[in-house]
């Protein structure tokens, strides 16, 4: 229906007749069009309006070709095929216009002159942007040419002068365009500085001392090797790692709300610690992913597995109170799936797709029909509580329903009953009748206390104060379930004028028909479930297992591998470098930034794939590169060359992001307590000692010192953090009770030295890993002779030095 | 008049000789677009949704159909509700343009010509956390940045000891309203509890406990003597100039903050004047902030959902009224007096109002189709009302105000175009205003 901008421009090209002839048409336009244009029609038509009348914008060049709901207003030098003509002439009932009445005749021969005449317009277009919905910005076949989405493959090294220099594969690549702009990699970083980069980079946390030392003794040639393949081998590595992907997934614990329909996720640690434990046994990303979508459709699963599911089943949710009208919560619920929509679009494919919810995307190839095809999955498929051990198919699904329709009729109840409202006799006995039905359920649930006592208990509390929310209190994390998902389809049941019910259909699919400019409430054409059309084949069909997630999660490493493959491998190049190849590294599409070195990633992401898509071989791959042990010290030649570092002709110092901070200080103090997963912490309690990896994660109360230190927002996917250096930092650093009560903890472990000299040597091997200069001990010496200990040992904790990681 | 350039002066002084890294590229935003008369904004946020038929938009309807239930009031709210329910307050007309205020706020009244009366806001969402995130940040899910972070990453900060956008509130939940979103982080809000009257019970982490500030001195010289060691060794860069500078900022902050939120420092009339209530330490504590160069100060009235009154509207608002009208009134006159209401926007209203109808008989539901805000200040007209509710104040009928408006409006008075204020993030220009808002031209000066 819609017609392209550039076809039209094309055309207008084509048709325009010659300068001379243009130049009359533009002063015909000036003289007799535009000044009707502005009296008669702006007044509805125009841009600067916020809804124009039937999408159709006058006052614009561009608009007017365009055209509005219905098409195009005029077609240049055919006045026979322009709406606008036709509309002014007042011979279809249904379009006339201006509609306080028929225009002179004069008028309409001078528009349908004009329009013969190619429509000369010499208007600029104040604005760029479209604002019809059909506005497109690239078709799918001009889509499926897109850098992106072409398939990946292994290239050839290019050949460089300084071919020594190069250690591994993506040597070449770098040194090739270091060697183009005349600039020369920076020499290998010490020895000192290698094994504190790649502890810190693959756990997170400090080399001791006696491992610095161990290695800067080491003269085998392989000793940096070795390192790299130990440290992957120590559960850590997953600590760390597994940290990365749960600011990807957005993990968290609660909702941005926690209210009475969208209750904390008490048993998300368990999904934390799957990526843990999934990442430490480098398990193919591919699988992995999948996994996170749809193990519970996944015939090679096992029931442990199912804690990957937490990836759908933590996700955002927003509080729908029951007295809200349909359409609003109707409204509330797609916002749910458009943050899933969005989450696996952009965590997964770099791919903005949630630009297309209310009009085709404006710039990449992706319809309003693609948006909706991937929202129907997720309005396929429902949080849930599933037991951790194994339980037969068709109790399991009886119970998920059961406790879905409990939890509602237990809220529902308890409204009743606490705001009966004004009309209390109605309240009361829908109150009844949502109890006797609680009551049937459990009742209904007691057939299957022999084999699965853990479901009849957790169903007891239903009808009963028990789960009446008290503040920051949810139910105890240690009961066998998982935060997870399953098919079941959302319908919003209206019929009640007072009460808006949901309505869960287990194992029934909901296809969503596209909601035109994203209202609910004006249905378009059907968007069956299915993936995006520009990364699918001709023979794109429709999913048809279910919610579609695991056809979803196929076509992704199917279809989309490409693109998957290289958004994951520009991830955790950022993750080592500190900076991605692609500066955008979730949205890869037309208003991304483009890889600085598109040869090396292709090449990278194609071994990636060819190499069982292994996060550890991409690691080693990646860090035992020349480039990546490049010194990251400044140069004057690198820094007029290129000041950014795109070229990696050193490596980018960093500082330490609050995960590292704070396990590094508790490490240096002596405290650490490497005990792994459970049950999350909370960091306001002084005693909590753990990894910060096991720290509770709050959508609605995100821990202050995480927020303080840049953490991801998690109620919503990140594409990376932004480390902030601010006065706030500092004032934690320097008067919080963490800081100073390890301070005095590191303190403590020095106590027993003979005497001061001694105990800053200890401590400058237990902080900095290093001995102190003479220098360094001096000013330690003039300090303590009038500051305490504990007040050295913070400030040593507060250095540069410490946080850097260089 | 003096006092104010002393202070700020003062302030300032403790930032010279700062070098060009870090911080100072967070000192200024891409605006302001056009000439501001606005250099400061402060929300006086009635959380919970104040009634605008008890307070600023008399209905002598209500009376007369008391108890009925036309159909026109048959909205769909969150609650069910019942007939028309009147006002007990008498209303009379104040200002030179007499403008309709309740006897509830006998202050306010008195100074209605510093103020505009917004009677035709709507809003979209009849529950409360949505429509807190709308008036919050444009957008009903809790994901977009805030206003103030907005306003904070468009105009930058005018005092590097002090956050630009600052939250005063006695408690810490509701973090998400006052986020940064996809904006850098600096410009999230910075929470302080002004229920208290002493700065450190305010501010996490702003005394030291253990150390005087001799002692603190001398440890942050030998942090900065060690630093600086290891920067000559490493080489010039910029996280590790911008952490040597912020060290030296958080050492003065502690002074400027301890200074800046000692309310214990007004002198008694002045305190006096707003009254002793947490609410009128907030009013004064936000004074201040704005003096110092604070860019936006969001201020909540009190504890969770004060203003939220399902029942005993009339007991309730007799005892809630007087301490908002008091510091509110003290707030407008204060600044007035001082030179800064010239340049510093006040906003005052809720998520939304209230219905006109009842609800349990004494109180009244929530009411998204038609509100009253207030805005005073900064180039905004004084003694007026703009727009009107139907005949019952349901629905705004008249010269509607959307949230996109308002915040049109805001931006527009600090030198924001707001359509102009964008941020790149998930591949497309995000603004406060979404794709929609128009200034609200007639109420400007």
């Amino acid at each position: 229906m819609s017609v392209h901008w550039t076809e039209i421009s094309l055309s207008i090209a084509l048709l325009a007749p010659t300068v001379g002839a243009q130049t009359a048409g533009v002063e015909l336009f000036e003289k007799k069009i535009r000044p009707v244009l502005a009296g008669k029609c702006y007044a509805c038509h125009s841009s600067k309006l916020k809804a124009p009348m039937g999408g159709l914008v006058l006052d614009t060049k561009s608009g007017l070709l365009r055209g509005g709901d219905t098409g195009p207003a005029i077609v240049p030098g055919k006045p026979a095929e322009s709406r606008l003509l036709e509309a002014l002439k007042y011979i279809d009932p249904q379009l006339q216009m201006p509609p306080s009445g028929k225009l002179g005749d004069a008028v309409v021969a001078d528009f349908t002159e004009w329009i013969a005449s190619g429509a000369p317009d010499p208007r600029e277009d104040r604005s760029s942007t479209p604002r019809s919905a059909g506005a497109q910005g690239m078709s799918i076949e001009a889509g499926r040419k897109w850098w992106a989405f072409q398939p990946v493959r292994e290239l050839p090294a290019p050949k460089v002068k300084g071919s020594e220099w190069a250690r591994k594969k993506i040597d070449f690549f770098l040194l090739s365009q270091l060697e183009q702009k005349g600039v020369a990699p920076s020499p290998a970083a010490d020895a000192r500085t290698l094994i504190r980069r790649a502890f810190l980079d693959l756990h997170g946390l400090r080399p001791t001392y006696e491992e610095v030392e161990a290695f800067a003794r080491d003269s085998r040639p392989d000793a940096y090797e070795q390192l790299i393949d130990r440290l992957l081998a120590s559960p850590h590595y997953g600590e760390r790692w597994g940290r990365y992907w749960l600011d990807v997934a957005r993990y968290a614990e609660d909702n941005p709300t926690s209210e009475a329909t969208n209750p904390p996720y008490p048993y998300a640690w368990r999904y934390r610690d799957w990526v843990i434990e999934a990442v430490n046994q480098d398990i193919p990303y591919d699988r992995f992913v999948k996994l996170q979508l749809a193990a519970d459709q996944m015939p090679e699963a096992t029931r442990s597995d199912l804690r990957a599911l937490g990836f759908l089943g933590t996700a955002p949710v927003y509080h729908k109170d029951a007295r809200l009208s349909k359409e609003v919560i109707e409204t509330l619920a797609s916002d749910d799936w458009d943050e899933r929509v969005d989450a696996v679009t952009r965590g997964l494919l770099g791919l903005t797709v949630a630009c297309a919810r209310c009009h085709d995307h404006k710039f990449d190839p992706i319809t309003t029909k693609d948006y909706y095809g991937l929202a129907s999955v997720f309005a396929s498929t429902a949080a849930v509580l599933r037991p951790i051990r194994d339980i037969d198919p068709e109790t399991e699904k009886r119970f998920l329903w059961v406790q879905q329709r409990l939890i509602h009729l237990d809220y529902l109840e308890k409204l009743m009953k606490g705001e009966p409202g004004t009309k209390p006799d109605e309240a009361a006995k829908k109150a009844e009748k949502f109890r006797a039905e609680i009551e049937q359920l459990k009742q209904e649930m007691e057939s299957v206390r022999g084999r699965y006592p853990e479901l009849v208990k957790y169903v007891a509390k239903f009808g009963t104060e028990a789960t009446r929310r008290r503040r920051g209190d949810g139910p105890p994390p240690n009961e066998p379930f998982i935060n997870a998902v399953y098919d079941a389809g959302l319908w919003v049941d209206g019929s009640d004028p007072d009460l808006t019910l949901m309505d869960y259909r287990p194992g029934t699919s909901r296809d969503l028909p596209v909601f035109l400019r994203g209202s609910v409430s004006s249905p378009g054409e059907p968007a069956p479930r299915r993936f995006l059309s520009v990364l699918s084949g001709p023979d794109d069909a429709p999913f048809r297992k279910g919610s579609g997630r695991l056809e979803l999660a196929q076509s992704i490493f199917d279809d989309g591998s490409p693109l998957a493959a290289r958004l994951i491998v520009n991830r955790v190049w950022a993750w080592h470098f500190g900076k991605p190849l692609a500066g955008t590294p979730s949205d890869f599409g037309t208003q991304g930034e483009k890889p600085s070195h598109p040869e090396l990633l292709d090449d990278l992401a194609s071994r990636f794939i060819a190499n069982g898509w292994s996060f550890k071989w991409l690691h080693r791959e990646i860090m035992l590169s020349a480039a990546y042990q490049q010194a990251s010290a400044p140069r004057a030649d690198g820094e007029s060359a290129d000041p950014n570092n795109r070229l990696l002709w050193r490596m980018n110092p960093r500082r330490m992001d609050i995960e590292a901070f704070r396990d590094s200080i508790l490490q240096a103090s002596g405290t650490l307590d490497t005990a792994m997963y459970g049950p999350s912490t909370d960091l306001e309690v002084a005693t909590n000692e753990r990894r910060t990896v096991y720290a509770k994660i709050s959508r609605s109360r995100l821990h202050a010192i995480l927020r303080l230190y840049d953490f991801s927002d998690p109620s919503q996917h990140s594409p990376g953090r932004d480390l902030t250096t601010t006065p706030l930092q500092q004032l934690f650093v320097f008067n919080s009770p963490f800081l100073q009560e390890h301070a005095a903890a590191l303190a403590r472990r020095v106590e027993g030295e003979a005497d001061a000299g001694e105990q800053v040597r200890k401590l400058y091997r237990m902080v900095l890993a290093r001995d102190p200069s003479g220098d360094e001990v001096d000013l330690a010496l003039t300090y303590l002779a009038r500051g305490t200990l504990p007040h050295y040992t913070q400030a040593l904790l507060s250095t540069n030095e410490f946080i850097f990681w260089p | 008049m003096n006092q104010r350039i002393s202070r700020r002066a003062w302030i300032s002084s403790l930032c010279g000789g700062f070098g060009a890294v870090g911080l100072s590229a967070a000192m200024r935003g891409p605006g302001p677009h056009f000439t501001p008369k606005a250099k400061h904004v402060i929300f006086l946020f009635m959380t919970g949704g104040p009634s605008q038929m008890d307070l600023f938009d008399p209905k002598p309807a209500l009376a007369k159909y008391e108890g009925q239930r036309p159909p026109s009031v048959d909205l769909r709210t969150e609650r069910v509700t019942g007939g028309l329910l009147p006002s007990p307050f008498s209303f009379a007309k104040y200002g030179r343009g007499g403008v309709d205020v309740s006897e509830l706020l006998p202050n306010i009244a008195a100074t209605i010509d510093e103020i505009c009366v917004l009677r035709s806001v709507y809003t979209f969402n009849p529950t409360h956390t949505p429509a807190r995130n709308l008036i919050h940040s444009g957008n009903i899910a809790a994901t977009r940045p805030s206003m103030g972070a907005w306003i904070s990453y468009g105009l930058g900060t005018e005092n590097e000891n002090l956050p630009a956008f600052v939250v005063l509130s006695p408690s810490a939940t509701g973090g998400s309203l006052w986020r940064a979103g996809f904006l850098p982080a600096e410009h999230q809000g910075t929470h302080f509890n002004h229920s208290e009257a002493e700065p450190d019970k305010m501010i996490r982490y702003l005394r030291n406990t253990q150390l005087d500030r001799e002692g603190q001195r001398r440890q942050l010289d030998l942090v900065q003597a060690l630093n600086r060691k290891h920067h000559d060794s490493f080489g010039a860069d910029a996280f590790l100039e911008g952490r040597i500078q912020a060290m030296e900022t958080a050492y003065r902050m502690q002074m400027a903050a301890s200074d800046v939120f000692d309310l214990r420092k007004e002198p008694e009339p002045v305190r006096t004047e707003y009254g002793t209530t947490p609410f009128a330490n907030g009013c004064l504590l936000a004074r201040r902030l704005v003096e110092s160069g604070v860019r936006y100060v969001h201020l909540y009235y009190g504890q969770g959902q004060v203003w939220d009154d399902h029942k005993e509207i009339n007991k309730n608002l007799r005892e809630r009224c007087p301490d908002m009208d008091k510091a509110s009134a003290a707030l407008i006159r204060d600044l007035k007096r001082r030179g800064l209401l010239d340049e510093t926007l006040i906003v005052w209203g809720g998520e939304f109002g209230r219905t006109p109808v009842s609800e349990n008989g004494d109180g009244r539901d929530h009411n998204p189709y038609g509100f009253t805000m207030w805005m005073a200040g900064a180039g905004i007209r004084g003694g007026m009302a703009y727009g009107a509710t139907d005949e019952f104040g349901f629905k705004a009928v008249e010269d509607r105000v959307s949230i996109h408006d308002l915040h049109a409006t805001i931006l527009h008075q600090l030198g924001l175009d707001h359509e102009k204020l964008t941020y790149r993030y998930a591949g497309r220009d995000f603004r406060l205003t979404d794709v929609h808002g128009t200034v609200i031209q007639d109420i400007l000066a």
